[in-house]
C-alpha cells in the first residue's frame, strides 16, 4: 500500500482552480521529487498532504488525500496529530528564538510525548538524526538563531524528527543556503529516507535528479508526468517534461 | 526558454563527431588504394595522420565532459552526448583499423602483391558506404536507416569468407606466399571489424532517439 494516496485531487482558491485532477502514489522509505515552474500548484500540492492549506481562507479541495488507507479530509481528522505525522520543513529557516535544546525539546513536550528527563537522550536523537549533533553537543544552550542558516535548517529538521513523524514534507529546503550547506541537506535526505517517507519540493531540477527516487512534473496545475527519477530525467514519456527539464519550457 | 549557448555547442559537437566520420571514412577508402598502389610513402603518411584522427577523439570527448559538467543536459540532449562519447570511440578505432592496414602495407614491402586485390577494395568500399549512411542517420536522428544498415553487414563477412578461402588456395598451392597471405587475411579482418563496428554506431543512433539500447544483430534488425 502506498503511504500517501491522492486520489482525483482539485485544489481551488476562491474560484480559481491552482490543482485538476491530481492522482499520486507515494511510497514509503523514498524520497518524491515534485518539479515544476514558479505558480504550478507543487507547493499547494505538498500543502494539501498535512492539511496546511486550512489555515488559508477561502480555500476548497475535492478529491481524496489517504495516509495509510485513511482519508485525512474526513470531519473526524485530529489536524495537529496529524502535522506530527506529516511534519514540514519550509523553504527559510525557521528555528525558535531559543536555545538549541528547547528547539528540538519543544514539540515533544507541548504534545506530551516525553518526560522531562527523557529529553536528554531524545534531543541527542534528534540531533544526531539531523546531522547536527557533533557540531553542537558542547553547547546545547547557545540560541538557535546564532547557527549558520544551513545548520538552523538541520536544526528545523531536528525538531520536525523529534516528535517522530512519519513523513517529511520539504518545501524548497535548500533555496536559502549555499552550496556547501545544501550538499549537506542532501546527504542528510539521504540517510533520512531510510526511516522516513520524504516528499521535497524543489526548483533545482539537478537536485531533483541527485536526491530523489520518484519525480513528479507539474504544470499550470496539472500533473504532467510521474515516474521513477532515473526515466523522468533520461527519457521522459511527455513531450511538455522533455522540453521543461531539457530547459526549452517553463 | 531556448538555451542557445547549450544548443550551440551541442550542435558544434555533432558537427565535429561527422568530421571525425569523414576523416575516418577517408581513411580506410585511402588505406586499401594505398595497399593496391604498393605506395610505402602514402602508408607512412596516413599512419601520421591517425594522430589526427586520436587528436580529434579526444578533443570531442574532453568538449563533451565540459558539457556536460557545466550545462547539466537531462533526457534527449544527455542521451545524444552520451551517443557522441561512444561514437567518437568507435571512429577512433575504425581509424586504427585503417592504420593497421597502412602498417601491413609497410610489412608486405615493395613489390607486387601475391594476386590482385578485387574484394579487399569492395569490402573497404562497403564498410565506407554502411559509415557514412550511419552518420547520415546520426545527422538526423534517422532510426529506419540506422535499423537497415547493420542486415548489410552480411554483404562484408560474405566477402571476408570469400577472400579467406581464395588465399587458402593460393597458400595450399605454393605455401611460400602464407606470409603475404596472413597479411592479407589481416587486411580483410580490419575491413570486416570495421563494418561491425558501424552496427554499434546505428545502436547508438536508436539509443539517442528513444533512449532504448537494442542490439542490432540480424535477427532483431
Amino acid at each position: 500500500m502506498a503511504k500517501i494516496r491522492v486520489e482525483h485531487l482539485d485544489f481551488y482558491y476562491g474560484s480559481t482552480l491552482a490543482l485538476s485532477d491530481i492522482s499520486m502514489d507515494v511510497q514509503d522509505r523514498q524520497i518524491t521529487a515534485l518539479i515544476g515552474p514558479s505558480g504550478c500548484g507543487k507547493s499547494t500540492f505538498l500543502r494539501c498532504l498535512n492539511r496546511m492549506n486550512d489555515t488559508i481562507p477561502g480555500v476548497r479541495m475535492e478529491g481524496q488525500v489517504l495516509l495509510d488507507g485513511q482519508d485525512i479530509y474526513t470531519s473526524g481528522t485530529d489536524v495537529v496529530d496529524l502535522r506530527r505525522r506529516v511534519g514540514m520543513v519550509f523553504q527559510r529557516p525557521n528555528p525558535f528564538p531559543q536555545s538549541i535544546f528547547d528547539n528540538v525539546a519543544f514539540g515533544p513536550l507541548v504534545l506530551g510525548m516525553h518526560k522531562r528527563k527523557n529529553l536528554i537522550d531524545l534531543v541527542e536523537k534528534s540531533l544526531r538524526g539531523a546531522a547536527l549533533w557533533d557540531e553542537v553537543k558542547d553547547n546545547l544552550k547557545q540560541e538557535a538563531l546564532g547557527l549558520s542558516l544551513g545548520q538552523q535548517q538541520r536544526l528545523c529538521i531536528a525538531r520536525t524528527i523529534a516528535v517522530e513523524p512519519e513523513i517529511i514534507l520539504m518545501d524548497e529546503p535548500c533555496s536559502a543556503l549555499d552550496p556547501i550547506a545544501t550538499l549537506e541537506i542532501e546527504e542528510l535526505m539521504n540517510r533520512l529516507k531510510e526511516n522516513y517517507c520524504i516528499v521535497i519540493v524543489t526548483h533545482n531540477m539537478q537536485q531533483a535528479a541527485r536526491v530523489s527516487d520518484r519525480t513528479g512534473f507539474f504544470w499550470l496545475g496539472k500533473l504532467v508526468e510521474f515516474n521513477d527519477t532515473q526515466v523522468i530525467f533520461t527519457r521522459p514519456g511527455q513531450q511538455l517534461t522533455e522540453d521543461y527539464i531539457t530547459g526549452r519550457a517553463g | 526558454m531556448v538555451r542557445e549557448t547549450f544548443d550551440r555547442e551541442l550542435q558544434r559537437l555533432q558537427d565535429e563527431t561527422l568530421v571525425l566520420g569523414s576523416m575516418v571514412e577517408n581513411a580506410i577508402i585511402d588505406s586499401v588504394e594505398i595497399l593496391k598502389r604498393r605506395d610505402m610513402v602514402g602508408s607512412r603518411r596516413l599512419i601520421a595522420q591517425d594522430r589526427d584522427i586520436n587528436a580529434k577523439r579526444f578533443s570531442i570527448e574532453a568538449d563533451v565532459l565540459i558539457l556536460i559538467a557545466t550545462q547539466q543536459p537531462m533526457a534527449s540532449d544527455l542521451r545524444t552526448l552520451a551517443a557522441i562519447l561512444d561514437i567518437a570511440s568507435e571512429l577512433e578505432r575504425i581509424g586504427d583499423y585503417a592504420k593497421g592496414i597502412a602498417k601491413i602495407n609497410l610489412l608486405i614491402g615493395e613489390g607486387p602483391l601475391m594476386k590482385p586485390l578485387i574484394d579487399v577494395p569492395r569490402m573497404a568500399e562497403k564498410a565506407r558506404d554502411m559509415l557514412h549512411r550511419a552518420l547520415e542517420a546520426f545527422a538526423q536522428g534517422d532510426t529506419d536507416l540506422a535499423w537497415a544498415i547493420p542486415t548489410e553487414d552480411d554483404e562484408v563477412d560474405s566477402l571476408y569468407d570469400q577472400v579467406y578461402r581464395e588465399l587458402i588456395t593460393y597458400i595450399l598451392a605454393d605455401p611460400r606466399v602464407i606470409e603475404q597471405a596472413n597479411y592479407l587475411l589481416w587486411v580483410a579482418h580490419n575491413l570486416e571489424r570495421a563494418a561491425d563496428r558501424v552496427t554499434n554506431i546505428c545502436e547508438r543512433v536508436v539509443f539517442t532517439v528513444t533512449g532504448e539500447v537494442l542490439e542490432m544483430d540480424v535477427e532483431s534488425a
